[in-house]
């Protein structure tokens, strides 16, 4: 089964590093579409279905916290799993995107491993608990 | 007072070495002198339980680096766009790092980091404290300053 992925961040050069993450952890990506804020994000939605969003808090004209909003006031879009990715660490901050609907909350900085072990815990595991991409270890060095 | 500077001196040192290490592969050392050759910098404004704004101070070969290592191209696929890029994500991160390391339970806010050509390096005022580095290829700085 391969993925449509949809990195939401401001910065060009994190959306890189991402879906290198991706591509790298075994998952069959199928479509990978970017977008620099949330209304962009929005607009590819109303055109495209994805599998997963990676989307960052803190960004301009639409933020992640109003994008969650949008997803959540939408029937379908909702369905779709939202992962936070942000330098916003506090912990009032992660239980709030977390009640707002996102599936999990990936703090930056982080390392390859871990956003491949979140990428599993939501999208990446089958009924019988093995995900059936090509995995392998992902380490700095793949970078 | 002393006390919670050299605290804010400690954790803004270890939030820097954080970002570089996981994000960037690059180990820093740091520098006593205060430098004034930075090329690049971004500043990014906080607001929450403390206010204030955190500026980065980076060297070219240094931010060429960055970049780099982190998208893993050659140095003469580096943009000036990527270099503009890189270390405007790394204010945002080594501040967002550094808030949640000094009170996990705070909510703080951070703006949208802005991009510094030539910065004028470290300025006096109300900087809070300030931190130099050097690593291989070049050099880091970075000045909190904090606001009522």
């Amino acid at each position: 089964m391969s993925f449509n992925v949809l990195i939401v961040d401001d910065s060009h050069s994190m959306r890189s590093v991402i879906k290198k993450i991706i591509a790298i952890s075994g998952f069959k990506m199928d479509q990978c579409y970017e977008a620099g804020n949330g209304k962009q994000a929005l607009e590819i939605l109303s055109k495209t279905w994805v599998d997963v969003i990676l989307s960052d808090l803190n960004m301009p004209e639409m933020n992640g916290m109003e994008l969650l909003s949008a997803l959540k006031g939408d029937n379908v879009l909702q369905e779709i799993p939202v992962i936070i990715v942000s330098t916003e660490g506090s912990e009032e901050r992660r239980k709030l995107v977390l009640k707002m609907g996102a599936k999990q909350f990936i703090k930056k900085p982080f390392s390859p491993e871990h956003v491949r072990k979140i990428l599993y815990e939501v999208i990446g595991v089958g009924d019988d608990g093995t995900y059936e991409g090509n995995e392998r270890d992902v380490e700095s060095g793949d970078f | 007072m002393m006390g919670h500077m050299k605290e804010m001196n400690e954790t803004l040192r270890a939030a820097i070495f954080d970002v570089f290490e996981r994000m960037y592969y690059v180990f820093l050392e740091p520098f006593h002198d205060e430098c004034s050759e930075y090329d690049v910098g971004s500043s990014i404004k906080f607001d929450g339980a403390l206010h204030g704004e955190l500026m980065i101070l980076v060297s070219e070969e240094l931010a060429k680096t960055m970049v780099q290592n982190l998208l893993g191209v050659e140095s003469e696929e580096v943009t000036e766009q990527d270099i503009e890029d890189c270390v405007k994500e790394a204010a945002n991160m080594i501040c967002g790092d550094f808030l949640s390391k000094l009170d996990q339970t705070k909510v703080f806010d951070l703006s949208i980091p802005v991009f510094i050509r030539r910065p004028r390096g470290f300025r006096e005022g109300n900087k809070a404290c300030s931190v130099s580095f050097d690593a291989e290829s070049g050099v880091f700085g970075a000045v909190l300053s904090l606001s009522e």
